[in-house]
């Protein structure tokens, strides 16, 4: 009797914290599912998804997906961003739960893996709507600073890493692209030499050539040998001298 | 043998040099045989001097504060000479900065083929580029050659040349391949939020100046937005862009409409200078005028809004004559 109750009660005591832990998830990710329409495709494509759960995932991806993927900019002008957000940076109000009062000097590498999403997500996943892309400039306004143009840090906005390198590319192709403001350094002009004349860049000229009676040198004509010489070397190779010389 | 090589390579140089000065006069001659008045180019003094005045000197636009680390700033007491000293040297420096960049001629193409090995055909399938990159070599002296998979062996065009110093000599803010900012689609874009500016500076950071990229991008119309660039370094290149389009006249009008006077009598020296057998050119000559009747001339001959220019130097004049009283 004492025996069946003792292993019942270790029964429980083993289960209990995993049923809860699972009950706990599973509201999570009925809030995150409730909250707003959903935008799955990303974690679709990511976790191996089999024939049976695809053939499920169409009939739920047309009301699943965010309002917003096609334009993301037009959030940001929509009555819930504005009554959620109002003027302020979309990060503001968020803050990370950590020990002590220095943060880790990284934020987390990902909050949503799969389908599971972490607890208190960061600014850019906890809002489905809210998508990272190179066109939707104002919300990429917001995590670059307007004094000195550089983009924030991560310890400073809380977003996650792969958020936070998704943002740096966006902005940098807005860059690219003229929809956001890229400070230059200045050209100066005044050293380079634009004549193009040297043989790197210019035709190789032709190989000289010499035309027929023109000498080597020029002054091989205007020298006159010694007579003396000349008849001593005449003399020395006279065997060798070709007859009319 | 060392000694005849060397003066081989001598008299070649010599030969050389002997070439390129018979062509460069060559040039010349036919330049000067083509206009009967001469022409005034880019580099010459006056018309530098024109530019530079045109261009203004709005310092608080010049010193615009630039997106880059913050420092504290930094207060510091001195009397009137040395604020005129400190100002001066604003000045300057303002100046430095407002150089234009150069207008050049485009640069011809490079299509000098070195050898032709057909035993080297079929080696592979990728072409090799051989780089000189020697560090003291100015960028336009040093060879780059090309050996392709068919064996021949010719010097890199001028866009291979450009992506290969890049590559080996890389330059702060320019890109290898260039950005998108210059498609058509986002140029629109960025001029419809009158960000001119920008697009010229990416423009000079990332082509060269006698590059034909450089060139269209610098000749896109302003459309009428004068006040964007008026006090940036492009003011100078634009003015003479229009000048050598004979398309003054928006630029005229706008500097009239904002009482610029002596600047619009500038500009019509300047297209007087550059086309010199034009009518307003030719009675201005004539008649040796100076200042406002230069500007009727030209509003007689030359415009196409002749009754803006003639009200506008009327009103002038009447307000002159007023404020002397």
């Amino acid at each position: 009797m004492a025996a069946s109750l003792q292993r019942i009660g270790i029964v429980i005591c083993r289960t209990f914290p995993v049923i809860l832990q699972r009950n706990i998830q599973a509201q999570r990710i009925r809030d995150w599912k409730t909250s707003a329409p959903v935008l799955r495709l990303n974690f679709r494509a990511l976790s191996s998804s089999s024939s049976s759960s695809s053939s499920a995932d169409d009939t739920d991806s047309t009301e699943v997906l965010s309002r917003y993927s096609d334009r993301p900019w037009e959030y940001l002008e929509s009555e819930e961003y504005i009554e959620r957000y109002g003027s302020k940076p979309v990060w503001s109000n968020y803050r990370r739960n950590h020990k002590g009062g220095v943060p880790p000097q990284k934020t987390r590498k990902t909050c949503i893996r799969g389908d599971k999403i972490c607890g208190n997500p960061c600014p850019i996943c906890r809002d489905p709507n809210i998508i990272v892309h190179y066109k939707n400039v104002n919300l990429l306004q917001q995590f670059i600073s307007p004094q000195t143009g550089i983009v924030h840090d991560p310890i400073r906005t809380g977003v996650c890493m792969k958020q936070q390198k998704l943002l740096n590319k966006a902005i940098e192709t807005a860059r690219d692209c003229g929809l956001l403001f890229a400070q230059l350094p200045h050209v100066d002009y005044s050293k380079e030499d634009y004549s193009n004349t040297h043989g790197a860049v210019a035709p190789t000229p032709a190989p000289f050539s010499l035309s027929s009676g023109e000498l080597w040198y020029p002054w091989y004509g205007s020298i006159k040998p010694d007579e003396r010489e000349l008849a001593r070397v005449k003399r020395i190779y006279k065997d060798y001298l070709k007859p009319d010389v | 043998m060392a000694t005849f090589s060397f003066t081989r390579c001598l008299v070649r140089s010599y030969f050389c040099v002997k070439c390129v000065d018979h062509v460069q006069t060559r040039l010349q001659t036919t330049a000067s045989r083509s206009s009967k008045y001469s022409k005034s180019q880019f580099t010459d003094t006056e018309v530098q001097d024109i530019l530079t005045k045109i261009t203004g000197l709005d310092l608080k636009k010049v010193f615009q504060p630039i997106r880059q680390q913050l420092t504290p700033p930094k207060y510091k007491l001195m009397t009137d000479t040395e604020l005129e000293e400190a100002v001066r040297k604003a000045e300057e420096q303002a100046k430095h900065l407002l150089k234009m960049p150069p207008v050049l001629p485009e640069r011809k193409p490079v299509n000098d083929v070195l050898s032709e090995d057909q035993m080297l055909e079929g080696m592979g399938t990728a072409k090799y580029v051989f780089t000189d990159i020697n560090f003291n070599v100015p960028h336009r002296e040093r060879f780059i050659v090309v050996r392709e998979p068919s064996g021949t062996l010719r010097k890199a065009t001028w866009n291979e040349r450009d992506r290969i110093i890049q590559v080996y000599f890389p330059k702060e803010g320019r890109k290898i391949t260039p950005p998108p900012i210059f498609k058509e689609e986002n140029l629109r874009v960025v001029f419809e939020q009158d960000r001119h500016e920008d697009v010229l500076n990416q423009c000079v950071v990332q082509f060269e100046p006698d590059s034909a990229e450089f060139k269209n991008v610098m000749e896109i119309d302003v459309h009428g937005k004068y006040d964007l660039l008026r006090s940036t370094r492009f003011f100078g290149g634009l003015a003479w862009h229009l000048v050598n389009g004979r398309r003054i006249d928006g630029l005229l009008v706008d500097m009239l409409q904002s009482d610029l006077m002596q600047d619009a009598v500038r500009l019509v020296r300047l297209f007087n200078l550059v086309h010199p057998q034009s009518e307003s050119a030719q009675h201005a000559q004539r008649q040796q005028a100076t200042d406002l009747d230069l500007l009727k001339i030209y509003a007689q001959y030359e415009s196409n809004r002749a009754g803006f220019i003639e009200l506008a130097v009327q009103t002038y004049e009447q307000t002159k004559a007023l404020s002397s009283f």
